[in-house]
């Protein structure tokens, strides 16, 4: 028995390294153990505590935006699950505590699950993410982030098991702290200010409703609020000379308030019967009725292109709806167990509309209000039928068909309409036929073999990036045998279109290899390649001051990205586990050496040089975790973090991360 | 006539229902299982022996492996347990499973989902017996149990920039529902597979990212109709803020080339010819255009 379970916790612990992550927590766990009886409950409880450290050098903003680990005592990982021996505990029959990161990681959790059988169910969910970005690459950097964003979500099912059932709902998103921002003044050929924004966002969202179970049907009625208010205030803290060097634009002082409140109340029903063996139905209905309320009022004072002082006030003031009603209805029939036909009908209608009144004072003069009424509807009907045979116990063949209609109607007011201002409606319908046929193959037990496509055609797609004429095709192979899984897996994503101004082709590849042999309880090794490959081309028309309005050039972007992971574990002597692991990702991009091309496609260096963006991020790392008695373990780790950009250096990093920690079961 | 021949016959030839006393009682199945049962108070199935109410049928090992007479005679062997899962084809677990659990809305859409299609049914991600989460059952940890199979996903959240799946803030049921959803209708061709639509069909990105869900007066059309999607890549990229592109006027531009076909102008605006793109200045779009995703007060989302 005792084999049984230890080998349970190895091959646990050896499969859950599998995706590079963080170093810390430990996926090592004490030996299972049966917990205390207390009373009428069994209480199990496991944590680890340790230290996170870390050094850096190099960009250190680029480091915190895709590693963020800090110096500190964290509470890396706990677990409590307090359970009711036969069943009829008080309050409640089960209790589970599961947290995560606790003491300012900046990624923390918690989890807890109260149940009284029969009675209720409450879920919370809490968690809080540490967003920090500097985003060099966006904006000169001036488009910065420094945000906690906290997430909860509590539910309460009364009586979950029984064919009535209430569900009460409460969720709350949050995101605040300091970022950057910018603004363009003071007429159009103006210049951009970097500005000070504090953000502060909030969204609350209650839910109540029931399930009741009348003739085999389950009807499921919710009824929602969801309130969102975004109260961000921008500033500017020491006067400003803008991004451009060439005019006498000067921003000396600005504030800006922007409350932005308003309520989503939604209904959603669903309906679902399982048809004993032979059918099954459901159908999920909403209606959405968005609105959203807002006022802005910013004021600035600075330096006009020419050097004259200006002050500008801007009012906005108006609403924004966006009533939606969708619909999904589902048919199954399973005439025989070898058959699968399902039909599916989706109806989503959407329509976008607000009012903006918009007046402007400069230098004190009142510039006549503007209302740019806006619409948009997007009505989608689509249709899917898939059906599945099992011809053969080795042998699945499969296929569908879907039939798209999308209607998109605008009504909007531009400068460039006739007289200026003049709203204008502009209706297109978008449809798509598109077919999938696949296979899957079981010659022998082991080995899965399966292979499947999607052959679709689009009219009229709106944008030139959108999927027009697109093929997709995927092949899987798997060997599975005891210990040992291996996988090969091939995919192809084509949008076969000419290159020009309203069509753009794109070519996508992705191959893989995988493997995990977790064969005996003190060695297992997980090792995994793949490559993914992007080509696309797209005309572009921009305007060059010494070349006027450019038409003939193309859009490349190449991108060639190779990740491979290996984690290998090992224990020894029944006392240590060891593990080691390595994450390597690299985009070789289209080889060339400098960010400078050949030309191709387009005579722009500044074009040329977002062709391709070669970079490399790796990450090796080893933990030890050491059992010290069967309940408390030693665990120490180390990971290393390297960033580098091929063109640019000013991002690059690299980080020593590390931890040291106890954890300890009773 | 031959119908009513072949309505005889299927009555005949019917399965024998199992009969009250094929039953034994998990009490029995305890005495040689004991390592099975003795932890399991602590699995959410032992609330049907806890109820006390349950027919044979629907009361511990039984409800799933059927009734354990046969296999009491025998003295044991996997040949007598009814349905003993290693043994059973995919549909019969997800028949057995869904007796009980097909009472959910989230799991509606099981047995047309891509995941049952390909075969993959309950017992390929829970474990009753040995689970390493509580909550679910799950084999193993919920992202572990999805890269097993989605080997490029995993490579995808291997990125420098990628939503924190990897780091346990985030898990892939945030974004998708493995038993199945209903069809996206945000886009108009190659869709995402089960994928958990936010309130009112939307795409599941705004669950999360609240400020970008509106209503507004300008909405971005490029965000609403074909979605978030059109400019990044949500899993994970090699690009800041997972954009498709590592600078961004490529990115605009690509749509914005005037010659598109929708809107009042006839296609999507190009640049004006104050934009020298040259200027690098104007190869920061989203330094002016500040409210890219939707503004209330701009059409051309300065503000």
């Amino acid at each position: 028995m005792r084999t049984i379970l230890r080998n349970c916790v190895w091959l646990t612990a050896a499969v859950a390294a599998w995706a590079q992550p963080p170093v810390a927590p430990t996926n090592e766990p004490t030996e299972s153990n049966r917990g205390d009886n207390v009373s009428n409950y069994n209480v199990l409880q496991s944590f680890e505590l340790g230290y996170r450290w870390n050094t850096n050098g190099g960009d250190d903003g680029m480091y915190r935006s895709t590693v963020n680990y800090t110096n500190g005592i964290r509470l890396l990982s706990s677990s409590l699950n307090v359970q009711s021996r036969e069943g009829h505990g008080g309050l409640f029959d089960q209790l589970q505590l599961n947290t995560q990161g606790l003491g300012n990681d900046p990624y923390q959790s918690a989890i807890l699950r109260i149940e009284k059988n029969r009675l209720y169910r409450y879920d919370f969910t809490w968690r809080s993410d540490a967003y920090y970005n500097p985003g060099l690459t966006d904006s000169f950097g001036e488009h910065f982030m420094d945000t906690v964003r906290h997430l909860q979500d509590q539910d309460l099912t009364l009586f979950p098991q029984s064919n009535i059932r209430f569900f009460l709902g409460y969720s709350r998103d949050t995101q605040s702290g300091p970022a950057l921002s910018t603004i363009q003044l003071f007429d159009g050929r103006g210049d951009e200010f970097p500005l000070f924004q504090n953000v502060n966002r909030q969204q609350n969202e209650y839910r109540l409703g029931g399930e009741v179970r009348v003739l085999g049907f389950r009807l499921n009625v919710l009824h929602g609020w969801e309130d969102f208010k975004d109260d961000t205030q921008r500033s500017l803290t020491v006067p400003e000379p803008g991004n451009n060097p060439n005019d006498l634009s000067q921003l000396n002082s600005f504030q800006g308030i922007e409350p932005y409140h308003g309520t989503s109340p939604y209904w959603r029903v669903g309906l679902f019967r399982e048809g004993k063996k032979y059918w099954a139905m459901n159908g999920r209905f909403s209606y959405v009725a968005g609105a959203r309320g807002f006022i802005l009022n910013e004021a600035s004072s600075g330096v006009g292109t020419f050097g004259a002082n200006t002050f500008r006030q801007v009012l906005t003031f108006g609403n924004a709806d966006r009533p939606t009603a969708t619909g999904n209805l589902t048919f199954s029939l399973f005439p025989t167990s070898n058959i699968t036909f399902t039909n599916q009908t989706s109806v989503y209608n959407i329509r976008m509309l607000g009012n903006s009144y918009f007046e402007q004072y400069t230098n004190g003069s009142a510039t006549l209000p503007v209302y740019n009424f806006n619409y948009l509807g997007i009505l989608t009907i689509a249709n899917s039928s898939d059906v599945q045979i099992r011809l053969r116990r080795w042998f699945t063949v499969h296929g569908g068909f879907t039939y798209d209609d999308r209607r998109i109607h605008s009504f909007e007011a531009t400068q460039q309409n006739s007289p200026p201002g003049t709203p204008v409606g502009v209706t297109q319908t978008n449809l798509l036929h598109s077919g999938t046929l696949g296979f899957r193959i079981k010659p022998v037990k082991p080995l899965t073999i399966t292979l499947d496509g999607d052959l679709g055609r689009t009219n009229h797609p709106i944008f030139p990036i959108s999927e027009n004429n697109y093929t997709a095709l995927r092949a899987r192979v798997e060997y599975k045998l005891k210990s040992f899984r291996a996988t090969a897996f091939a995919r192809s994503d084509y949008n076969t279109n000419s290159a020009s101004l309203d069509e753009y082709a794109s070519k996508s590849r992705q191959y893989g290899v995988d493997a995990t042999w977790t064969g005996t309880d003190w060695f297992s090794i997980d090792a995994g390649y793949s490559r993914m490959h992007l080509n696309t081309l797209g005309g572009i028309n921009y305007f060059v001051a010494t070349l006027g309005e450019v038409t003939t050039d193309q859009s490349y972007y190449v991108s060639n990205i190779h990740t491979g992971t290996l984690m290998a574990r090992f224990t020894v002597r029944k006392r240590a586990d060891v593990s080691v692991g390595y994450s390597h990702v690299q985009d070789v991009g289209d080889g060339r050496a400098t960010a400078q091309g050949s030309g191709l496609y387009t005579a722009q260096p500044a074009f040329q040089a977002a062709q391709t963006f070669p970079l490399r991020f790796l990450s090796p790392q080893a933990r030890i975790s050491f059992r010290i008695t069967q309940k408390i373990r030693w665990n120490a780790g180390y990971q290393y973090y390297g960033y580098r950009e091929d063109f640019l250096t000013t991002q690059n990093y690299r980080a020593h991360t590390g931890y040291s920690s106890v954890s300890w079961s009773f | 006539m031959r119908a009513l021949w072949g309505f005889i016959a299927l009555c005949v030839l019917a399965p024998v229902p199992c009969l009250a006393d094929d039953y034994v009682g998990s009490a029995v199945c305890r005495t040689c299982h004991a390592d099975l049962y003795t932890p399991f108070y602590r699995n959410p199935h032992f609330k049907s022996i806890a109820s006390g109410k349950e027919a044979p049928e629907n009361t511990g090992c039984e409800s799933c492996h059927g009734p354990g007479k046969a296999h009491v005679e025998a003295g044991g062997g996997a040949d007598t347990i009814p349905r003993a899962f290693s043994r059973l084809a995919p549909t019969q677990v997800l028949d057995t499973c869904l007796r009980c659990h097909s009472q959910t809305l989230s799991r509606a859409n099981i047995r047309r989902s891509e995941h049952t299609q390909e075969e993959v049914v309950c017992t390929n991600c829970h474990s009753i017996h040995k689970s390493t989460t509580p909550k679910f059952l799950l084999a193993k940890k919920q992202s572990e149990l999805c890269y097993t199979c989605h080997a490029n996903v995993r490579a995808q959240f291997s990125m420098p920039f990628k939503h924190r799946v990897n780091e346990g803030f985030m898990q892939c049921t945030d974004c998708h529902n493995p038993h199945g959803s209903n069809a996206p209708t945000w886009r108009m061709a190659d869709r995402p597979h089960n994928t958990e639509q936010a309130q009112a069909n939307e795409e599941p990105c705004l669950k999360c990212h609240i400020d970008k869900r509106g209503p507004f007066v300008f909405e971005h059309p490029s965000v609403r109709i074909d979605g978030c999607e059109t400019c990044h890549n949500p899993h994970g990229s090699v690009n800041a803020k997972l954009l498709k592109r590592p600078v961004i006027f490529t990115m605009c531009l690509e749509c914005h080339t005037g010659i598109g076909k929708f809107g009042p102008l006839g296609g999507i605006p190009q640049p004006s010819s104050t934009h020298n793109l040259a200027d690098p200045r104007y190869q920061n779009c989203t330094t002016c255009h500040v409210r890219i995703h939707g503004s209330n007060s701009d059409i051309y989302f300065f503000r």
